[in-house]
């Protein structure tokens, strides 16, 4: 899995205090991605939901995106920007992994 | 997709709307007063300026001016009154209030004072009686709370305001077009509102009020066509629409209004108090929902919600990824009335309805909003 394109979100107040940007992947999240991400934070991960919803998060950072999506959100906190190339580089390396 | 984010900006627009902008943009432009091109043409700002008037009940309509919108008209009210004192504001009042009376007017040695709400934003005669000081210059009240729907009682702030000699300046951008608005029974020295929610404009439209005699020194200054050898305002006959004006804006806000008296705000207001009352009725019998304010208070087309256990902010992804409904997360720029509402650290999910939504979209919507709250139940 590879993020091939990234854009800052247009809903600017969606995520108070955060810069959100939509990730666009190369393939649909699956189930084996999102566990994936666990060590990244926080995690929830509402697969009784129709279509499963998860969000990874601590001070720094927000990841969340619905399951058969083939894109998801990152957003992270103004003063940590630098978090959200290493989390493109985390989902890179890791969807190569486990695909 | 199913758009209840009316609230921002309504969404679709009348078909006239989009046409009445076309055709002004097809047009050859309004070389205004230089030629016998336009005689026999009716002005199009002109024309909406009667239109406003008959909507917000201001007979003295050639006192409305144009503005980019409420935002840039309430820096202006707020901004050129040049006030001294303390200036009320209620707590439901949006940011493009709140920011200006905060930034720009703590040059001017004026004070914010915030009148508190009730949990569903209404404002009590109590706490504006319990506001009010020998320094009080102005209040603020915003007729319709973007974030509850709750309509205050602009009747009473009315009376309020003229016993203790305030200057009352009210926000109608939130119900201009789908609530009526009387702002001389009111009693109201300026009127602010918005072209692109109700009023069915297009984005970058706005516009304030301002009563006969009240001294306002303008925001901006330019070319406004009239007397170009003149360089200073005397005698305070300032101008307030410098530069070239929006026409495509104002032909949008013009056709917005008049579909608008065409169908009647009372009908307007009636069809949306129906769908609201739907949404409260039975988001209220759903378990793990919590729904703000209520339908007797909040008539107007505006209602908040939050789930239990998830963020506004994850429920409103959900609902827009998942089941393709538009809503809004978040304070909503209104911070606030979330701290009467209990909800001040994320906010709520905003539904808003316009002329538009059917209700089967609303009913598309509680049927999203139940699976959601029931696939919760037991998980938080």
């Amino acid at each position: 899995m590879k993020i091939v394109e990234k854009t800052e979100s247009r809903e600017k107040c969606a995520e108070a205090g955060w810069f959100a940007w939509d990730c666009l992947l190369d393939h649909k999240i699956n189930r084996e991605f999102i566990l994936s991400l666990k060590p990244l934070g926080g995690f929830v991960y509402l697969d009784m939901l129709r279509q499963p919803f998860f969000k990874i998060e601590n001070d720094y950072y927000m990841i969340k995106g619905i399951e058969g999506n083939n894109y998801f959100r990152i957003a992270v906190h103004g003063k940590h920007q630098e978090y959200l190339e290493k989390i493109e580089e985390f989902v890179n390396t890791e969807k190569q992994n486990s695909l | 997709m199913i758009y209840l984010n009316n609230a921002a900006t309504s969404y679709p627009k009348p078909s006239c709307v989009k046409e009445a902008v076309q055709a002004c943009l097809e047009d050859v432009p309004a070389s205004q007063f230089r030629g016998g091109m336009q005689i026999g043409k009716k002005d199009i700002e002109e024309a909406c300026r009667e239109r406003l008037g008959r909507l917000l009940g201001i007979s003295e309509y050639s006192r409305i001016y144009f503005t980019s919108g409420a935002t840039e008209a309430l820096n202006t009210v707020l901004g050129g009154l040049l006030l001294d004192g303390e200036i009320l504001v209620t707590q439901t009042e949006h940011n493009s209030v709140l920011r200006p009376v905060r930034n720009l007017l703590s040059a001017q040695k004026l004070e914010m004072k915030v009148i508190p709400c009730e949990k569903d934003g209404r404002i009590t005669l109590a706490a504006l009686e319990s506001s009010v000081t020998s320094r009080t210059r102005a209040i603020v009240v915003n007729h319709c709370s973007n974030v509850t729907g709750c309509i205050q009682d602009m009747d009473m702030v009315g009376r309020f305001a003229e016993k203790h000699g305030l200057i009352f300046i009210a926000d109608v951008s939130q119900s201009a077009g789908c609530i009526p608005i009387d702002a001389e029974k009111w009693g109201a020295d300026a009127l602010v509102f918005t072209g692109h929610k109700s009023l069915m404009g297009i984005q970058g439209t706005g516009g304030f009020y301002i009563r006969p005699g009240l001294r306002l020194i303008p925001l901006k200054f330019g070319g406004t066509g009239t007397d170009s050898a003149k360089l200073v305002y005397e005698n305070d006959d300032y101008e307030y629409e410098p530069g070239t004006h929006n026409l495509p804006g104002i032909t949008a806000l013009y056709a917005g209004v008049g579909f608008i008296l065409e169908t009647g705000v009372e009908i307007i207001h009636k069809k949306e108090r129906n769908l609201m009352e739907i949404l409260y009725e039975e988001l209220e019998r759903i378990p793990g929902i919590q729904v703000y304010g209520n339908k007797e208070t909040c008539r107007g087309p505006v209602l908040s919600m939050n789930f239990t256990g998830l963020s506004p902010s994850d429920s409103a992804y959900i609902l827009g990824d998942t089941y393709g409904i538009t809503v809004r997360a978040g304070l909503h720029c209104s911070p606030l009335i979330h701290q009467a509402m209990g909800t001040g650290a994320r906010g709520t999910v905003r539904v808003s309805v316009s002329w538009f939504t059917t209700e089967e979209e609303i009913r598309s919507f509680i049927k999203a909003a139940e699976e959601i709250a029931e696939s919760l139940t037991g998980v938080f």
